[in-house]
């Protein structure tokens, strides 16, 4: 007997065996018995379920074409959403929140009456106060105030939508970015583009509906639980591409194996999979038989989409894009052709904006500048892209941090921290929005004289989540799940749409 | 715990009315012979609806008495209602008497008379007394659409911006006819007076104002008005609602004698321009279509065209062609298949050319088109002549010229024209733009220009340990 057919009657026997105890006489009685009382189970509390969970917006789901578009509860003005996500939190009170007062303050002993009770990530004992880090001036027509660390975004204001009162409940980055992207700070949830592809689908077969690219050299705290899918179908978890060397990695074919060959064996493993289908009635089967032929498709597709170099000088330039080199301006720039070419989400992470004071990448005056230095340029880009490719209309860009900073230096255990910095701060940070049906050149919500609170126009990640959700077509409170006996949804019990903002 | 019995009444009332005109209808029959069978149950239901409409007079009362109602029109149904009562309780005893005769026909019919005068008035008062005839008048509730105020600052504060306001959202439970927490925002005196949880209103302080209160509770709250399923107040009625209090809550001044913080501005001038009021261009047409057969959505899916309605329950289709898989010709057949369905459509690859666009000259209900990036030039153009609903249409990256937009120009519904990186170019933009009045058009080229510090990082210059 060769070495050949030694294995292969292995493998028959390995089979056989699984299959025979697949066939049980104890298989067959456990899972009958499960079987019986689940299935009376599964009457009496569907009987509950048409009474009190049956949710309004209906979502058709199609194991075998998950990705397929679908039809919004109403019509939006938002096709997709480029969601630009800051991690580690920027700094409000160097970008967006023009606070003279704070100035006056520089130096002094932080007041107790905004110390008690609060709990801060860092800061101990009595903070000084510390004045911005940035000069303001009005900018545009609309005459928003936008500091000098961003020259670009300031020719851009009157596109945008400010949220200056922007509040969480979670100061540390995990739960933060989860509340932000999964609407709990808990692990577990289906992230907001798991959402919106679960519920729209994709306009492109050949790519992920759901794509991430992250840059600044590090995942973002919460890991890539805010793009899981959670309880959604796992095909709808969002899919990470990288902007250096292959976009989705081992995509391409191994050496020796021609496209022929690849379709070849792709079609074995689908038909194993029709026959596990067959046998255990598993939609995530037919989900994983979906996701290996848009994955053969995407072997064409993806290259070209994911490839920067065909894009004339000018857009380079434009941008600041280096093709070949991982950065967030690469990203951005491949946001936009993503969205062109029809994906529904794209989510990007840039990390690095952690401004602590602790070291010199980490403090207001060497490395916030740097990463706004990175970013001003492209997400500028970004938004007169959209407008001149008449995309900006239906997509919706969002750019955020999960919280803002503190109006006090940072004095980690006490001690000065060697650099100027600001700790976390969940009372009060700044998130715009622009496109997708929002009012251009305006700004919504005010802190108070320092920026500690927010005093007018106060809204959260779940009111972020329902509008975003709203510009694509969603009453986020109909837009549910069912599962674990109760039906779940994005912004779970709270959130309101942003009216204000909305044109 | 007498409001608590009070509360009974809604139900206890549905025993007299069924009960009592049972009774009636068998009496009222049982003069005819061929009903004599159905006599010897008559007393009984007499007796019990006799019973059930003194216990529902009695519970009407004390709910009465809550004070939630409109007093006029309790005093009416109170009357009538007692009225049934007593002539149900006769009824039973003449009927007892009188073995023969007309009698008890007589105020059997006087009582069916009575009870659906009764009932009537018990649900006016529950559902407001326009419930009934609403449906025939096509009037909607009492609320007011509030007209624009030609000249804000000549307006009456209460008369023209608060009382519309009150009576679009408060009225209902607190006007004339339902008083909740007896509480009447209609008039002068009864705003002032307040209701059972005390001033509703105190001038020249909004903060402490129950009115004012109750609007900023979250709506979760139980307190919160208007109740959360009720239509809630905007942001900015609310703080017209709060600057009038504030201000002393006048009944007669005009608002330009009203002292007026910045903050007010922009709401006063919204209630000059009224909600709104530009022509607002309908997301779709108006038209119905017939929904697109599923034999043709298969075929469409089977050659990569994603084709989806663009809201559920709509008929209407928006279409992507970005992996279309199709001859040029089938093309223009499956878009002239949709002709009739398809609002919106992206037709954006270097291999759709003049010929593809042939299939969209019946398109008559198309409003969004993009074209970028796809082969189309001048000559195409000609085929989006009879698009007359056209809103929306980029031409981005496609080697248009002036003349081939130009030959659009009778397209008077054109509201947004992308032409960057077209042949289009700057000098081409005021002659396009009187040909298309009131549309935006966009030639892009945007520049961000690269700064030195684009390039360049701020370096750590003194490191401190």
């Amino acid at each position: 007997m060769t070495r050949d057919e030694l294995n292969t009657q292995r493998l028959v026997k390995e089979a056989t065996e699984k299959q025979a105890q697949a066939n049980s006489r104890r298989h067959f009685l456990k899972e009958s018995a499960m079987g019986l009382g689940a299935l009376a189970m599964g009457s009496l509390l569907g009987g509950c379920g048409s009474m009190f969970s049956q949710p309004n917006t209906k979502i058709a789901y199609d194991p075998a074409h998950p990705l397929l578009p679908k039809a919004p509860p109403f019509m939006g003005k938002a096709k997709s959403v480029i969601y630009l996500h800051m991690a580690g939190a920027p700094s409000q009170l160097e970008l967006f929140d023009f606070k003279p007062e704070l100035m006056k303050m520089d130096g002094q002993d932080c007041p107790p009456s905004l110390l008690k009770g609060k709990k801060f990530a860092f800061i101990t004992g009595v903070p000084k106060m510390l004045g911005p880090q940035a000069n303001f001036a009005p900018r545009g027509q609309s005459g928003i105030m936008l500091s000098d660390n961003l020259p670009h975004l300031s020719t851009v204001v009157d596109e945008i939508s400010f949220l200056k009162a922007v509040s969480t409940d979670q100061f540390n980055h995990a739960p933060a970015q989860l509340l932000v992207h999964t609407g709990t700070p808990r692990l577990g949830r289906p992230s907001i583009g798991s959402w919106v592809t679960y519920g729209l689908g994709s306009e492109n077969q050949n790519l992920p509906g759901f794509v991430v690219l992250t840059s600044g050299g590090s995942f973002p705290d919460a890991g890539k639980s805010v793009w899981g899918s959670g309880f959604l179908p796992s095909v709808y978890q969002g899919v990470q591409c990288r902007s250096e060397g292959d976009p989705v990695l081992f995509l391409k074919d191994q050496d020796g194996l021609d496209r022929d060959l690849r379709k070849a064996s792709l079609e074995a493993i689908k038909q194993a999979d029709q026959q596990q289908y067959e046998e255990y009635n598993d939609p995530e089967i037919l989900s994983r038989i979906a996701q290996y032929e848009m994955a053969y498709r995407m072997q064409i597709s993806a290259p070209e989409v994911m490839n920067i170099n065909d894009e004339p000088q000018y857009i380079h330039d434009m941008y600041g894009t280096q093709p070949g080199k991982a950065s967030f301006a690469n990203n951005v720039l491949l946001a936009r052709k993503l969205v062109e070419k029809g994906v529904r989400f794209v989510q990007l992470f840039d990390w690095g904006w952690d401004a602590h004071g602790d070291s010199a990448h980490n403090s207001l005056n060497i490395g916030l500048k740097n990463k706004c230095r990175a970013m001003d340029k492209p997400v500028t880009a970004l938004l007169f892209d959209l407008k001149q490719r008449g995309l900006l209309d239906e997509t919706l860009v969002v750019w955020g941090g999960e919280f803002g900073r503190t109006p006090m230096m940072e004095n980690r255990n006490g001690v000065q921290n060697p650099y100027k910095g600001r700790d976390h701060h969940t009372s009060a940070f700044t998130i715009w929005m622009a496109g997708g049906g929002i009012k251009k050149g305006f700004s919504y919500g005010e802190t108070d004289e320092i920026g500690y609170y927010g005093i007018s126009g106060k809204v959260d990640a779940f009111d972020i989540q329902a509008t975003i959700l709203n510009q694509l077509g969603f009453n986020h409170e109909q837009f549910t799940y069912p599962f674990q006996g109760r039906p779940f949804r994005l912004t779970d019990v709270a959130g309101k749409v942003i009216k204000p903002i909305i044109a | 715990m007498q409001e608590f019995f009070g509360r009974f009444h809604p139900v206890l009332v549905h025993l007299p009315i069924g009960i009592l005109l049972m009774a009636c209808l068998f009496l009222l029959l049982s003069v005819k012979p061929k009903f004599n069978n159905l006599k010897p149950a008559i007393p009984l239901l007499l007796f019990l609806g006799a019973i059930s409409a003194v216990l529902s007079a009695i519970s009407g009362y004390l709910l009465a008495d809550s004070g939630d109602y409109a007093a006029a029109l309790v005093s009416t149904h109170q009357w009538f209602g007692i009225s049934v009562a007593v002539l149900s309780s006769l009824l039973y005893f003449v009927n007892r008497r009188a073995k023969t005769g007309k009698l008890p026909a007589v105020i059997a019919a006087l009582l069916i008379v009575l009870i659906t005068i009764t009932g009537h008035l018990g649900g006016s008062l529950t559902h407001g007394a326009d419930y009934l005839t609403a449906p025939l008048n096509g009037t909607k509730k009492v609320t007011v659409a509030i007209p624009p105020i030609p000249n804000i600052e000549q307006a009456l504060v209460y008369k023209d911006a608060v009382e519309p306001l009150l009576q679009n959202r408060c009225y209902g439970c607190h006007g004339s006819e339902k008083q909740k927490g007896k509480l009447r925002l209609d008039l002068q005196a009864y705003i002032l007076k307040g209701g059972k949880n005390g001033k509703t209103v105190i001038p020249g302080n909004s903060d402490e104002s129950e009115l004012i209160k109750r609007l900023l509770l979250p709506n979760s709250n139980e307190s919160h008005m208007p109740p959360a399923e009720k239509p809630q107040l905007t942001d900015n009625e609310i703080s017209l609602l709060h600057w009038w209090i504030a201000s002393g809550a006048s009944f007669d001044k005009k608002v330009k004698d009203i002292p007026q913080p910045a903050e007010i501005k922009p709401v006063l001038a919204a209630l000059q321009q009224g909600e709104k009021n530009e022509a607002k261009v309908p997301e779709l047409p108006a038209a119905k279509v017939a929904q697109l057969d599923e034999a043709m959505l298969k075929r469409l899916a089977a050659v990569n065209i994603t084709v989806v309605p663009v809201e559920q329950g709509s008929n209407y289709v928006s279409a992507n062609f970005v992996n279309a898989v199709t001859t040029p010709d089938s093309l223009v057949l499956l878009l002239d298949a949709m002709k009739a369905q398809l609002v919106s459509l992206k037709l954006e690859r270097s291999d759709f050319n003049n010929a593809t666009l042939k299939g969209l000259k019946n398109c008559k209900n198309l409003m969004r088109l993009s074209l970028n990036n796809s082969g189309v030039t001048d000559n195409g153009l000609a085929n989006l002549q009879g698009l007359t609903q056209l809103r929306y249409l980029s031409l981005a990256s496609t080697k248009v010229t002036v003349n081939g937009i130009s030959s659009l120009r009778t397209s008077k519904t054109l509201k947004e024209l992308f032409l960057y990186n077209t042949l289009v170019k700057l000098a081409d933009l005021p002659a396009l733009q009187k040909l298309f009045p009131g549309c935006v058009i966009n030639l892009g080229g945007y520049r961000v220009p690269t700064i030195v510090a684009d390039t360049t990082e701020v370096k750590d210059v003194k490191p401190k340990g």
